[in-house]
């Protein structure tokens, strides 16, 4: 029974926060509400799953928002110079990946622990967006073929509800079905061990680090399509969001690892706490003092990796 | 008498880890079908030999050879490469991962083109089964986490792994001293095995029953150099324990 309780308690607790606000908030159940919630959350899970691969490595990426920040502005100059939908795109993610290997390789050659060395680029990433942009925000009618990206449905969803799906469904495949994520897991579990065993840790942890900085690039490109703008700050507000997300998704089915169904369901309960929160008509500022609770409950209950990817080095 | 040229040649290997020489001018052949035992006591620098040859230390000075050719051992991946498995004495578990896991680190089975890199779980479940039989572990969970086990168990479990890398050395460092009776004869077993099978076995250990069990020869550190060596037939175990002790190797 405890292993049960420890594997899917916070699960529990957030399917309980649900009846809550759907037996206290009127509209809450309201599929509108419910796949609105599942399309703000996108963003965040598609973050959090970076996030949540690079801790798997055992490292912290803690620069992702500022880099999608730049990709976003990055995609959306291009876009709106008139350049293909597909170029800026390519742009946004390669700004993404650009960035991951920068981390990667200042990590892994240079020796300087993550913890660092991704504060250090989420600086540099926010500098260049606010050199590109001059601080202010790109906004234009742009190409629906380019707005589809983040604003279409398919089958009645939301675009961005099925690249939330999708990305989260391929970074679960990779992980427990592919080689390359079975070594990522064992690199992040013991590194020591791991290098014993011949695998090339330094690699996997430059690709922790780059798989990061891809799902950043492409939560840039979706953010950019879905409110045909792009600004330096706009995805400053999901480094917490995205962190809170994974750190809740580690008390639940692997409790302590950062896992993907766990990322979903951390992503979806604070979608679904911010949402059910306005519905109650409390006030805004609520939602960051919850988070902030969580980010320390969640922790304070088995997220321990995160501690030691912060301080071993 | 033939001259072939051994499996592996140590010449004048030295270590030392900043002001602490752990070992100075190691001389040593390691031939085929070959059960050396290593012995000396704490702090000779049988691990610290051992982790060069397996690749995790690099020597500070002297010369390594296979089949009569300079090689240098660069990393854990280039000794398995080379054919060179090792257990080492912390086991080098991942103890939250599972057994199965822990066993198939770095030498995955896949299915399909190999580009794919997809795993195939039931063989490696399967075979992961089979490795632990040798151990009475055939039945165990293989989900469970390293972490869960006995000394022995994962003992087992470390063992396993440097048997699925199909080596022609395999380098034990201490592996039956965490063990009770029953599960280090089946360690000294399955190093007969191995040896049947024409693999070489590089065995530390402290205890003089199980070198004398199944060594052929046996080599003596003390202190970082070698006081020597001498064929294990013939010995007896408070022999050997003497020449440890005194480092007078005759
Ligand atoms: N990583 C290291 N750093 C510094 N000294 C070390 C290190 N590893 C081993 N030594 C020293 O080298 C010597 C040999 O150690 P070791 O090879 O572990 O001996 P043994 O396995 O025979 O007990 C000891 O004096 C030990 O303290
Ligand atoms: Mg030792």
């Amino acid at each position: 029974m405890k292993p049960l309780i420890a594997r899917y308690g916070t699960a529990l607790a957030a399917v309980a926060l649900f009846v809550v606000f759907a037996v206290t908030a009127r509209n809450f159940l309201a599929v509108g509400n419910l796949i609105g919630i599942a399309k703000h959350v996108s963003p965040i899970a598609i973050l959090g799953i970076g996030f949540a691969l690079a801790l798997i490595a055992a490292e912290l990426d803690l620069s992702f928002a500022n880099v999608c920040s730049l990709a976003a502005v990055a995609t959306g100059t291009l876009v709106h110079r008139g350049h293909s939908p597909w170029l800026a795109a390519a742009a946004g993610l390669g700004v993404g990946i650009g960035f991951g290997l920068l981390n990667g390789l200042v990590v892994t050659r240079l020796k300087v622990p993550s913890l660092i060395a991704t504060l250090a680029a989420a600086a540099i990433a926010n500098g260049l967006a606010f050199m590109v942009t001059d601080g202010v925000s790109v906004v234009g009618r742009w190409p629906v073929a380019f707005t589809d990206l983040g604003r279409g449905e398919v089958l009645g969803i939301p675009a961005l509800v099925w690249w939330m799906a999708l990305v989260a469904a391929a970074a679960l495949f990779w992980l427990k079905q592919t080689r390359g994520g079975f070594r990522l897991v064992c690199t992040g579990e013991n590194v020591e061990a791991a290098r014993l065993a011949g695998l090339p840790v330094q690699r996997l942890k430059v690709t922790g680090l780059v798989l990061s900085g891809a799902a950043a690039g492409l939560a840039a490109v979706l953010l950019t399509a879905s409110l045909s703008s792009a600004s330096a700050t706009m995805a400053g507000d999901f480094l917490l969001t995205a962190i809170a997300a994974v750190m809740l998704g580690m008390t639940m089915f692997e409790p302590g690892h950062a896992n993907i169904p766990g990322t979903m369901v951390g992503a979806l309960t604070i979608g679904m706490l911010g949402n059910g929160l306005v519905l109650l008509g409390a006030p805004y500022y609520v939602q960051d003092v919850c988070l902030g609770f969580i980010i320390i409950g969640s922790v304070a209950v088995s997220a321990s990796a995160l501690t030691r990817a912060a301080f071993d080095v | 008498m033939a001259l072939v040229a051994p499996l592996l040649e140590l010449r004048g290997i030295g270590k030392s880890y900043g002001p602490v020489r752990a070992l100075h001018g190691i001389d040593l052949a390691i031939g085929a079908r070959e059960v050396i035992g290593l012995c000396g006591d704490n702090g000779a620098g049988k691990s610290t030999l051992i982790r060069i040859l397996s690749g995790a230390e690099r020597p500070s000075e002297g010369q390594l050879l296979a089949a009569g050719r300079p090689i240098e051992i660069r990393s854990p991946a280039n000794a398995l490469a080379r054919g060179i498995a090792t257990t080492y004495q912390d086991l080098a578990l991942a103890a939250r991962l599972p057994i199965v896991q822990n066993i198939f680190m770095g030498a995955e089975l896949i299915r399909g083109p190999s580009l794919l890199g997809l795993l195939d779980h039931r063989r490696m479940r399967a075979e992961a089964a089979t490795l632990l039989d040798r151990f009475g572990l055939g039945g165990i969970d293989l989900h469970r986490p390293v972490s869960d086990l006995s000394g022995g168990q994962r003992q087992a479990v470390a063992i396993a792994r440097a048997l699925r890398a199909k080596a022609r050395v395999v380098i034990m460092d201490e592996p039956t001293a965490a063990l009770g009776v029953a599960e280090s004869r089946q360690v000294l077993d399955l190093i007969r095995r191995l040896r049947a099978d024409g693999v070489t076995v590089l065995l530390v250990s402290h205890d003089m029953e199980d070198v004398m069990a199944v060594t052929t020869r046996v080599v003596i550190l003390k202190k970082g150099h070698k006081a020597g060596e001498i064929e294990t037939a013939g010995l007896s175990a408070a022999r050997l324990g003497e020449m440890i002790m005194s480092g007078v190797v005759a």
